[in-house]
């Protein structure tokens, strides 16, 4: 036998590296032993024997069932080192077959031998290193059922292995399907069982793997769920199983790991948020985590997954401000230095104040918050910018923090800043949100970012391709119009444009035609800004609104149409445009007349503006409005049972038209 | 029975009270535990014969944990990481920290053996990528290479290196790394758990300036009286 040596560079690894290719399997074993000595521990011996192109031969000699096992196994115990390498040395082994190769092997190879584990090993290995080579798993059953198999029957090493592999693996719908109908749920229960004396918990190293699969297979998955929720292992169900493991008593990452799996089960829809292993089990549990004494990494995995676990249930919301000092916890993961820790507080923030005032409230008096909220939305790392754009989102909710605090750190500005710097969707979603509610008409920062070319970046949001972003600048130019300058009307008018006004109005989405019409009813408030509008876009206005009357739309949005129609009959000079325009006027007849209650009102809102008596020229509108039948309408209105709530306003209406009745 | 009157009485009044009688069995168990755990194997089966006790549960390693210990020990450190390597392929990638000081055990037994130009071109050939990585394996790799500088490296300030304690080390540590690879519950044994407890409960004690009789030699079990 050659001489062991660690002692083995480059220059004096030539002659074993010929033997790899030797016939005589006696030699040939002894190469294999000395390369894979040479490279396990060292990453300078893994990059060299890479470069000097020996991996095919290695897939070739672990694939080959011909040869001795003894050879196929030090092979792939080699493979399995060089996947320990650098990144690098990773994607080069993937770039030549190894990952294909390695499930090859797995698909045929007896599941209890040495060989089975080493190639489990090296594909381990192969997939932590991101990107991890997803396609070379096909989700295809009877692989699938194989490798399920070895995570119930496989040795401990085995089992880790392949569920690490396939929590990585475990990506989507169809990843989780194939798994739970392979029958995962199964294996997981029986990793996250006590040992046999019962009192002994899983080992974290059998566990840890299954909470992270556990977690991958039921995130955002109601069936998978279900059946985790139903999947028994003894007298223990899934749920009970990890109830065991949030507590004090185990090692952190374990009860991280469990109380995340409650919390995706949870949200998933098959435990409700009242259910004792939510509120007492990982509630609890995930506050812990975030306090001073525990490590970083893991308070930020808590934060994120609190945020996650509460971010819709304002009971779960109530209950996480007021456990074991969350805020102030929360408050100083904020100042923790890594990304993610940051990223982590900012969302459990968002989550707790997104339905509750008085929660909102805490938020803001919680030392400094604001300020790092404003440095977060400048941090260099994209998700914390979009982390701290949440919590602000969040907190903007609230009308005395948009008069009070906001105002104070003018967030506006670096919100602005962020949202013309062409952020991404998610940002430019979420921070166009934000900007609505900052731009209701009591917030006193309208007046600034006006300055800052606001209305120029909505009206570009009102093209975009998604919905979700059309909607929030509709809505947000809707919000700056309301009880605006005329001037401020005009810049939105102008810079919209009445051929994207109609576009809008066109919209697949129905919330959209709703904030369009709400601005066009914003604009065209007080009688000042009526006549002002009217006389430069009365044409495209009056159609805009005779489109929605005799479109396809629901009675909501033509109640929005008929109450442009109110306010504009409102207008002095604006009164005549509608006078004059005998369709729109015999469709009021029509609404009068419709079987749905609030068209009926805002017909007669319409109707009442016009025969308003004591304004100029209102004689001559009361006989044309009679003429037309108005007149008749409202008294067949007044003689309804089922309108009987709007007879008074019928009432005064009918009596302004004291020639006539 | 409170500290205060403890202190008052005679230690071993205090110690050898009825309820506090420890099972031999217990004793017994303790020093298998010990003996199994650092695998000292036939030191083990004869205890096992002497106080007849049942079979120890030796677990399937302790053979290859002894000749690896052994190999450790003598200093034949290529022979060692090759038994390593076969028992637990994945062990030394993953614990860089252990492999370099395997093969820093590699590089003292060359400055041992006088070898010094050997001893440099192994250490720029092998243990500077990890001194490169670790801050800490680096400062070793420097107290290593400063054995050279001396003409009698055992009167150097760094001949502790030399010790055979330092191998005895590196070899427990190995041990310890070999257990947890099997997912053994305790890797240290449970005697070193026990001494462990009594200092740090000593250490709470002298934190609340209580007086109690403390232990002040741990071989001996030498307990003095408070003052």
């Amino acid at each position: 036998m050659q001489q062991l040596t660690v002692f083995m560079d480059i220059e004096s690894s030539r002659s074993y590296i010929d033997e790899l290719y030797s016939s005589d399997s006696g030699k040939l074993v002894e190469a294999l032993v000395t390369l894979k000595n040479s490279v396990i521990g060292s990453n300078r011996q893994k990059s060299s024997v890479i470069q000097q192109g020996v991996v095919p031969r290695l897939l070739q000699l672990m694939s080959d069932d011909t040869l001795d096992p003894n050879i196929r196994l030090e092979a792939t115990i080699t493979i399995g080192s060089l996947a320990k390498g650098t990144a690098e040395n990773v994607t080069s082994l993937v770039e030549q077959g190894t990952a294909t190769a390695l499930v090859e092997l797995l698909k045929t190879v007896p599941v209890d031998t040495k060989l089975a584990e080493a190639g489990l090993c090296a594909l381990r290995s192969v997939f932590l290193h991101p990107p991890a080579p997803i396609s070379a798993l096909p989700a295809d059953m009877r692989l699938l059922t194989r490798l399920t198999q070895i995570a119930r029957e496989g040795s401990p090493n085995s089992r880790a292995c392949v569920v690490r592999i396939l929590s990585i693996w475990c990506g989507g719908a169809r990843e989780q399907e194939a798994l739970c109908a392979a029958g995962a749920c199964a294996a997981l229960a029986q990793a996250l069982a006590p040992g046999p004396t019962r009192s002994d918990a899983p080992p974290p190293a059998r566990a840890l793997p299954a909470l992270d699969l556990l977690a991958a297979m039921c995130f955002e998955n109601a069936n998978v769920s279900q059946v985790a929720l139903n999947t028994r292992h003894g007298d223990k169900t899934i749920p009970e199983l990890l109830t065991a493991l949030v507590s004090r008593d185990k090692p952190l990452p374990v009860a991280m790991g469990a109380a995340r799996c409650l919390t995706f089960i949870h949200r998933a829809g098959a435990l409700p948020a009242d259910d004792n292993r939510v509120v007492f089990g990982a509630l609890p549990c995930l506050a812990r985590l975030c306090t001073k004494e525990i490590p970083e990494d893991i308070r930020a995995s808590a934060a994120e997954t609190l945020a996650y676990l509460a971010e819709v249930d304002t009971s779960l919301q109530r209950l996480a401000a007021i456990s074991n000092h969350l805020m102030s916890s929360l408050a100083d993961i904020v100042n923790c230095p890594s990304a993610a820790a940051k990223q982590g507080a900012f969302k459990c923030f968002a989550s707790l104040g997104a339905n509750d005032e008085d929660i909102r409230k805490r938020i803001i008096e919680t030392h400094g918050l604001m300020v790092h909220i404003v440095n977060g939305m400048n941090n260099p790392e994209p998700s914390v910018r979009l982390a701290a754009v949440r919590c602000l989102h969040s907190l903007s909710r609230s009308v005395q923090q948009l008069r009070t605090t906001f105002q104070d750190h003018a967030v506006w500005r670096p919100l602005m800043q962020l949202l013309s710097e062409s952020p991404g969707t998610e940002l430019l979603t979420v921070g166009s949100s934000t900007l609505c509610n900052l731009l209701l008409e009591f917030s006193p920062a309208k007046e600034p970012m006006l300055d800052q070319g606001a209305v120029e970046m909505l009206c570009n949001l009102t093209k975009r391709p998604e919905a979700a972003l059309r909607l929030n600048g509709i809505w947000a130019l809707m919000n700056m119009a309301f009880q605006a300058e005329q001037k401020v009307k005009q810049r939105i008018l102008c810079c919209l444009g009445t051929e994207q006004m109609f576009r809008l109005l066109g919209d697949s989405d129905t919330r959209v035609i709703m904030k369009t019409l709400g601005l066009l009813r914003n604009l065209l408030s007080t009688r000042q800004h009526i006549d002002a509008i009217m006389s430069e876009y009365c044409s495209q206005v009056m159609q805009a609104v005779i489109v929605v009357l005799e479109g396809s739309y629901p009675a909501e949005v033509k109640e929005q149409a008929l109450c442009i129609l109110g306010n504009i009959g409102d207008g002095e000079k604006a009164k005549d445009l509608i006078m004059a325009n005998e369709d729109v006027l015999r469709k009021l007849v029509d609404y009068l007349a419709h079987p749905e209650s609030k068209l009926q009102e805002a017909a007669l809102f319409v109707a009442g503006n016009l025969v308003w008596r004591g304004e100029a020229g209102a004689a001559a509108r009361q006989a044309r409005l009679a003429e037309l039948g108005v007149l008749r309408a409202l008294k067949l209105l007044r003689a309804r049972q089922d309108a009987a709530h709007l007879h008074d306003k019928v009432k005064t209406a009918l009596a302004q038209f004291n020639e006539f009745t | 029975m409170s500290l205060n009157n403890s202190a008052q009485n005679n230690a071993n009044d205090v110690y050898d009270k009825e309820d506090r009688r420890i099972s031999r069995t217990d004793m017994n168990m303790l020093i298998m535990n010990y003996l199994v755990t650092e695998g000292f194997k036939e030191a083990a089966l004869k205890f096992q014969q002497e106080a007849g006790l049942q079979e120890p549960a030796l677990c399937s390693s302790l053979d290859e944990r002894i000749m690896i210990r052994e190999a450790v020990q003598s200093g034949r450190i290529p022979e060692a990481i090759a038994m390593v390597n076969a028992l637990h392929p994945e062990l030394l990638d993953n614990d860089r920290y252990l492999y370099f000081h395997l093969q820093q055990l590699q590089l003292l037994e060359l400055i041992r053996a006088g070898r010094a130009e050997e001893a440099l071109a192994f250490a720029s050939a092998t243990l500077a990528e990890a001194g490169a990585n670790d801050s800490n394996a680096l400062t070793e790799l420097e107290r290593s290479l400063a054995l050279l500088a001396f003409p009698d490296p055992h009167a150097s300030p760094f001949a502790d290196l030399l010790l055979p304690s330092h191998s005895q080390k590196i070899a427990s540590e190995l041990n310890a790394a070999i257990l947890k690879m099997e997912n053994q519950e305790y890797t240290n044994p449970k005697l070193c758990s026990l001494l462990r407890m009594i200092l740090w409960s000593q250490s709470e004690l002298d934190k609340h300036n209580i007086k109690y009789p403390k232990m002040t030699d741990l071989a001996n079990a030498t307990i003095e009286q408070p003052k």
